[in-house]
């Protein structure tokens, strides 16, 4: 018995070192261009047509709003598509400006600013509008007053003359998944400047709560989950964006190993098959019938250390009566062992 | 019947930016907009305090050790850092290179590796919850399980079947059941406000 759990207790010290290796080997062994068995981008081309469409419809050189309020958890679900997104526009000469109302969608447009200045694009394509501070308040005030005083460049000059806020825009991308995401947008900019087309990059999550927003046409564009993202830095990204799509096998096994693990939790709950989680390597499976009984060892070690109990606590009174200098601390601990259990 | 200060407040307030809304009007524009920097002024101010208390509580804890005085002394280098790096003269605050760097380089990389061991987490967190022998809880991992097994990356006709599926059941049961709650949501904040509006009893409580 013991000898199978050190067994069992070594291969389990070697089991994140295996998840790594596995996890390892299938981020370096990428499937071919054509896929193959393995597709991570959504057949349904849809969403990704839509995108294009609202991007296709934008005049020479457009003045775009990017609206970054992006979550740092969920972002790297979309990061392949924003910066695909980001990429499209900036090939139609469309000139960008970013605004944030989170303190996460500042640090990750901040970020993405900071990689496309490193990728050759300056103040001619590029304006960073910062943080707003206030959310929706702050949203609103920004219809009609989005430049602060100090901002200068070529794109900056653009939305001033035009004197109108957001209304010098052409399309908003809003990049969501944080508090103030594109049901924002449509609720506080939609509603006042409803000849604005916005469109959405979003977390799968965040997609029951916007398509309803598709259909009525206040969006006019949404790719909500990594298989469409996936598609649209397919169809457009190229050769840089097409290699930053993660690797189908790593998701794959990733996903594999998730359903292992939760088909064997799932087991053991609903028909006591396979180890309960959370309970020691000392405990058994004996759960049959819905019930949980403890392996014989354990629950025999354990009575028998109840019956112990008393009689350590007699043994540290008769140490303390002996010693009455010492402190009753030891006979009051075996004391409360023995109460608690 | 009684009114506070602060439900009369949110009901003039409410007031006057729903009738700007509907009528274009030069003075009561500009009345809404006065009101719309206040209430942006005092988020920023809030943040502030907000930013003041949470040095002045990590200051004291190290001063008298207590809690966790590495964890402490790792918040303040921070702050100094990132307000040093925003703050010196000539910059040009959160967009001066110094902050964008500490901020693309140090914080959304480290933030981004918390997050990825989300998947760990999540895993063990089943685990545990499964120990709990709750209903509920087996119901929702099995729902997992089946939306897991819905976005396998696979191809093929196999693949396209799934794809179908991950999008049916996003658009439709989970869909319906997400709008459901919106809508439940909204109906009961438009009653609350309904409430504040006609100053029923215990509205603001």
């Amino acid at each position: 018995m013991t000898d199978r759990l050190t067994r069992r207790s070594s291969r389990a010290r070697f089991a994140p070192l295996a998840l790594v290796v596995l996890l390892g080997a299938a981020v370096l062994l990428r499937p071919g261009d054509d896929g193959g068995a393995l597709l991570l981008a959504n057949p349904d081309r849809t969403q990704v047509a839509e995108l294009q469409a609202a991007f296709a419809a934008l005049p020479e050189a457009p003045l775009v709003l990017v609206g970054l309020d992006a979550d740092l958890g969920t972002y790297p679900e979309i990061r392949v598509a924003v910066r695909a997104a980001l990429a499209d526009l900036l090939a139609r000469d469309a000139r960008l400006a970013f605004v944030s109302f989170t303190p996460e969608g500042r640090a990750i447009a901040s970020a993405e600013l900071d990689r496309l200045e490193r990728g050759g694009f300056g103040e001619d394509e590029l304006l960073d509008l910062g943080f707003i501070a206030g959310a929706e308040a702050g949203m609103v005030r920004a219809v009609t007053d989005l430049l602060s005083d100090g901002v200068e460049g070529s794109v900056a000059d653009a939305i001033r003359v035009a004197d109108v806020g957001m209304g010098a825009f052409q399309l908003v991308l809003v990049v969501g998944g944080g508090e103030m995401g594109p049901r924002s947008w449509v609720e506080q900019v939609g509603t006042r400047l409803p000849g604005l087309p916005i469109a959405a990059i979003v977390p799968t999550f965040a997609q029951p709560e916007l398509a309803p927003y598709v259909r009525t046409g206040q969006l006019v564009a949404l790719l909500a989950t990594l298989r469409d993202g996936a598609a649209y830095a397919a169809d457009v990204g190229g050769g840089e964006a097409a290699e930053q799509v993660p690797s189908a096998l790593a998701m794959l096994l990733g996903m594999l190993i998730a359903l292992v693990a939760l088909g064997r939790t799932l087991a053991a709950s609903l028909w006591g098959l396979g180890p309960v989680p959370g309970e020691g390597a000392g405990t058994s499976n004996r759960r049959r019938g819905g019930g949980r009984e403890r392996d014989d060892a354990t629950a025999d070690a354990a009575d028998a250390d109840v019956e112990a109990a008393p009689e350590r606590a007699a043994e540290a009174d008769a140490a303390a009566e002996t010693d009455p200098g010492d402190e009753a601390e030891p006979a009051s601990d075996a004391e409360r062992e023995a109460d608690a259990r | 019947m009684r009114r506070s200060l602060p439900g009369a407040t949110i009901v003039v307030v409410g007031l006057l930016l729903l009738v700007d809304y509907i009528i274009i009007n030069p003075a009561l524009a500009t009345l809404a907009d006065l009101i719309l920097e206040l209430v942006v002024l005092l988020a920023a101010a809030a943040a502030l305090a907000g930013g003041v208390a949470l040095v002045l509580r990590h200051w004291t804890e190290l001063v008298e050790r207590r809690g966790d005085p590495p964890g402490s002394l790792a918040l303040l280098a921070g702050f100094t850092v990132i307000l040093l790096a925003g703050l010196y003269p000539g910059s040009s605050g959160s967009t001066d290179p110094a902050v964008r760097w500490i901020v693309a380089a140090l914080l959304t990389p480290l933030i981004a590796a918390l997050f990825a061991l989300l998947f760990i987490f999540l895993l063990g967190a089943a685990g545990r919850g499964l120990t709990i022998r709750t209903r509920e809880g087996t119901l929702m991992l099995a729902a997992a399980a089946a939306v897991v097994v819905l976005l396998l990356p696979l191809g093929g006709s196999a693949g396209d079947w799934l794809a179908d599926a991950a999008d049916w059941t996003l658009a439709v049961p989970i869909g319906g059941a997400f709008r459901g709650l919106l809508i439940g949501v909204a109906i009961v904040t438009a009653v609350h406000a309904a409430r504040v509006l006609l100053a029923v009893n215990g509205a603001e409580e």
